[in-house]
């Protein structure tokens, strides 16, 4: 065979062609941009299977994915959302829930009461409400394809909120088969009745994740409120770009390149609201609250006397200063639990109120015998409030007369330290900081952080009767001012025993291109439904 | 030259095996706990230890990296304690973007290089040198994050000329393909640059020094082949280990690179597993890495038998 110049071009022609070929397919069957909603989330998609883990951002990926059973509305109170009609018994130990017509899982199938029955009882096992119902349930069982059933041993008023609570992990509702895996195992398979259907083919892990509008979803016709009411989709698709460079995240949306970024810095702020194409937005009211947690299992803070000493010592609006720079992004809050929810109180406030008192820190220190050995502070210097927070943490307690060991690590470092409870010159520490969502914090229920059942319960290991008393007593107010009654009797005995301290509360704005337009206020979650791009 | 070249492939062998029980221990060793990351925050002691159980994280350290090295033999690099996703195919996912990153950085900056060395060795003194040798210090000294920032400020955003971020594969237009590949290639081979252009120049000054280009300046040759065809040939060995030496200089660039233009490459990669304690993802990425700094190395002392006939004897 001779080679020519003609058949070397139509070599090189052909192969050019079969390289181009995949791409040229894909990208004709790719919405166009106008169709096509690019977003940066704080963080990348770990793991698919939003209750087996309890990270946000799972939650956000569940969330389009995945339906639940009641959404809360914008007065945060839960309504309906796959469930047609719900009742309960009078004595309240029957709840009977039926399902609305039109629910399909994205492989085609209909979801029934069996699924919703699988996946509470996977939801319960990992969930703080959850495992409040689980010991006070009989049963829960399936009626008909579209009835299910939640017998309970004793009342539990808080089944609604815990089905609808977007605190993570979220009930959402999956196939039988998923649901049924054990919920100390992740599924792998991804298949909701969710607004949206997760497009495995053109996700790239770590890089970028695909939902498209599902073809099968049905919203409700109600009106749209917080993640209740009708989830209308009016994007063909959405892609979660993972951006981890937050310069980068913020010159892409000034470009143009992406149309949402959940947390811009806020020392960036001023550049991207100088920008004509650019809109900030707070989605989250509640905010974030900072924690400090203390560990109650060695000297000096195993003394109440020198934990109470911090609350003399602690200056909010120092600690929130050096991240958010302006008042309009923070607040101190002296509150147990999050300040502007319903639970706000101000019982056994004085010390927030008097402000920094250091001689009275001292006489505490003096009574609680502080001996000067050194207080271990655990820093993540990866995540810059938590970062800035324990800088000037230390500071404060330094200036009080403590012996400071600040101790700089990354997140990853801190969250195993942090599980030692070895003493904490061997291993171990006095302080960490980390942060909750500001509706989490609002019940005392809902974060680990707030539970005082010793060594067997979440970092820090705080052990009190009487705040686990308050906090059964609360689970069974039947009314939200039986409630808030007792959230001020919990708050009442927190700040004497002081398990936790908190370092301020902070509202995170989120940047959108203005062309994207219908944002929904959602604690703890970024809803992408009711979205629109003009 | 068969022969050699088996030695040498064969002597990878106890140098990559040094490299995997230093990435194992390194990592293994230092503080971090991916289990926990994994659970999430608001989550027990107790759940977080049934997962580090799953991923046999609670396995004594011996009896993982047993685990993990016998995998390796079998040519299994694991995979992604998060995803679940094999490190292989990840790895491959990512390695069109960081290959083409690469190699336009490696083509740009070597044409450049060794241009302007060759450049500022032939007019040494003069101002064009003195700019040369400036540009150098500039290119070596600020860092790829710096680079990479004004780069995306001026033709990103103010002029509006070529993409922020992202890659746009190959296959789907060779334009698209570049104009995202040219601010991090401009921005990683700044240093690059830097380095060959300095070693060029050096080695040029020595070889224009030598007798032969005396003579031949003297027989009248003309100044163009003089450098391109006496001079260069005769300078290229040392330009040459630096362009392999630089390779190293190359990886740990393309990490940041990667990160700050958003480029969805095996850098990026390496740099989330890092910050999660992903340790199938570090451990592969790393051996991968290492076994490409060995092979170019290995090109490289192969090149010199090109360059100078001695080297065979």
């Amino acid at each position: 065979m001779t080679t020519t110049r003609r058949t070397v071009l139509q070599t090189g022609l052909a192969a050019a062609g079969a390289v181009a070929a995949p791409g040229v397919l894909t990208a004709q069957t790719r919405p166009p941009a106008s169709r096509t909603l690019r977003v940066v989330y704080a963080g990348d998609l770990a793991t698919y299977d939003p209750i087996w883990t309890t990270a946000n951002i799972t939650a956000y990926h569940g969330a389009m994915v995945y339906d639940t059973l009641f959404g809360i509305d914008d007065k945060l109170q839960p309504k309906p959302q796959m469930v047609e009609k719900y009742g309960v018994s009078d004595d309240q130990l029957t709840w009977t829930f039926e399902l609305r017509d039109g629910l399909k899982f994205s492989d085609g199938s209909t979801v029934t009461a069996a699924d919703c029955a699988a996946s509470i009882r996977r939801w319960a096992v990992r969930s703080g409400t959850g495992q409040l119902l689980l010991p006070r349930m009989k049963d829960i069982s399936a009626k008909d394809d579209k009835t299910f059933v939640v017998s309970l041993r004793e009342r539990f008023p808080l089944l609604l909120d815990g089905l609808a609570s977007p605190a993570t992990p979220v009930c959402f509702m999956m196939r039988k088969k998923e649901a049924e895996t054990d919920p100390m195992q992740k599924i792998d398979t991804i298949i909701g009745s969710g607004p949206f259907v997760f497009n495995q083919g053109e996700t790239r892990a770590g890089t970028q994740y695909v939902y498209d509008k599902s073809p099968t979803y049905v919203p409700r016709t109600d009106a749209t409120s917080g993640s209740a009411g009708a989830k209308i989709v009016k994007v063909d698709r959405v892609v979660s770009v993972n951006m981890p460079d937050a310069q980068t995240a913020v010159a892409a949306l000034q470009a143009g390149e992406i149309d949402f970024y959940e947390i811009p810095p806020i020392d960036l702020l001023d550049q991207l609201q100088g920008d004509p194409n650019i809109s900030l937005i707070n989605l989250a009211d509640l905010g974030v609250v900072g924690y400090i947690g203390l560990n109650w299992l060695h000297p000096p803070f195993n003394n109440q006397k020198l934990r109470q000493s911090l609350l003399y010592i602690v200056n909010q609006e120092e600690m929130m200063k050096p991240t958010f720079v302006d008042k309009k992004w923070y607040q101190a809050c002296g509150g147990w639990m999050t300040c502007g929810s319903p639970m706000e109180n101000d019982a056994n406030t004085d010390w927030f109120k008097g402000g920094v008192n250091l001689d009275k820190a001292r006489a505490l220190m003096k009574e609680g015998g502080y001996d000067g050995r050194p207080v271990v502070v655990l820093q993540a210097t990866n995540i810059p409030y938590m970062m800035n927070a324990a800088t000037v943490f230390a500071q404060q307690l330094r200036s009080a007369g403590y012996n400071v060991q600040l101790m700089p690590m990354d997140w990853a470092n801190v969250v195993q330290r942090r599980s030692s409870k070895a003493p904490p010159d061997q291993g171990g520490w006095d302080v960490f900081f980390t942060s909750s969502g500001g509706l989490s914090n609002a019940n005392p229920y809902m974060i680990g952080g707030m539970a005082t059942t010793g060594e067997k319960g979440w970092f820090g290991w705080p052990s009190d009767a009487k705040n686990e008393e308050l906090r059964t007593k609360w689970i069974n107010a039947g009314s939200l001012a039986e409630r808030q009654a007792v959230g001020r009797e919990l708050q009442q005995n927190a700040w004497d025993i002081v398990p936790h301290m908190y370092y301020g509360q902070w509202r995170q704005p989120a940047a959108h291109r203005k062309n994207v337009t219908g944002w929904l206020k959602v604690p703890e979650a970024v809803p992408l439904w009711n979205v629109a791009k003009t | 030259m068969t022969g050699t070249i088996l030695r040498r492939l064969v002597s990878m062998v106890p140098v990559m095996g040094v490299v995997a029980i230093c990435v194992f221990l390194l990592l293994h060793l230092a503080p971090g706990d991916p289990a926990a990351i994994i659970a999430g925050e608001n989550v027990t002691p107790e759940n977080i230890a049934r997962i580090r159980a799953q991923l046999g994280l609670d396995l004594p350290i011996w009896k993982q990296f047993l685990v993990w090295i016998w995998s390796l033999l079998q040519g299994d690099l694991g995979a992604s304690m998060f995803w679940g996703d094999s490190v292989a195919s990840l790895i491959g996912q990512r390695a069109e973007p960081t290959i083409s990153l690469a190699i336009t950085t490696l083509l740009v900056a070597v044409v450049l290089a060794i241009g302007i060395g060759v450049l500022a060795a032939a007019r040494v003194g003069s101002w064009i040198d003195r700019l040369v040798m400036g540009f150098a210090v500039l290119g070596f000294s600020v860092r790829v994050v710096v680079v990479g920032y004004q780069l995306i400020f001026v033709f990103a955003i103010n002029l509006k000329w070529l993409p922020v971020q992202g890659y746009s594969p190959i296959a789907e237009g060779i334009v698209p393909w570049l104009r995202n590949l040219v601010l991090p290639s401009v921005a990683l081979g700044m240093a690059y640059v830097a380095l060959i252009a300095r070693i060029t120049r050096t080695t040029m000054l020595d070889v224009l020094a030598e007798d032969y280009m005396r003579t031949a300046k003297a027989k009248g040759v003309a100044m163009r082949p003089m450098l391109f065809k006496h001079a260069l040939k005769n300078a290229a060995v040392p330009i040459a280990t630096i362009v392999g030496n630089g390779v190293a200089l190359l990886i740990g660039g393309v990490v940041i690179t990667e990160t700050v233009f958003n480029i969805p490459g095996v850098g990026r990669l390496v740099v989330d597993a890092i910050a999660r304690r992903d340790y199938p993802i570090i451990q592969g990425v790393i051996m991968v890495f290492s076994g490409v700094y060995v092979l170019v190395n290995l090109l490289v002392d192969l090149s010199y038998t090109f360059f100078d006939p001695r080297v065979r004897g």
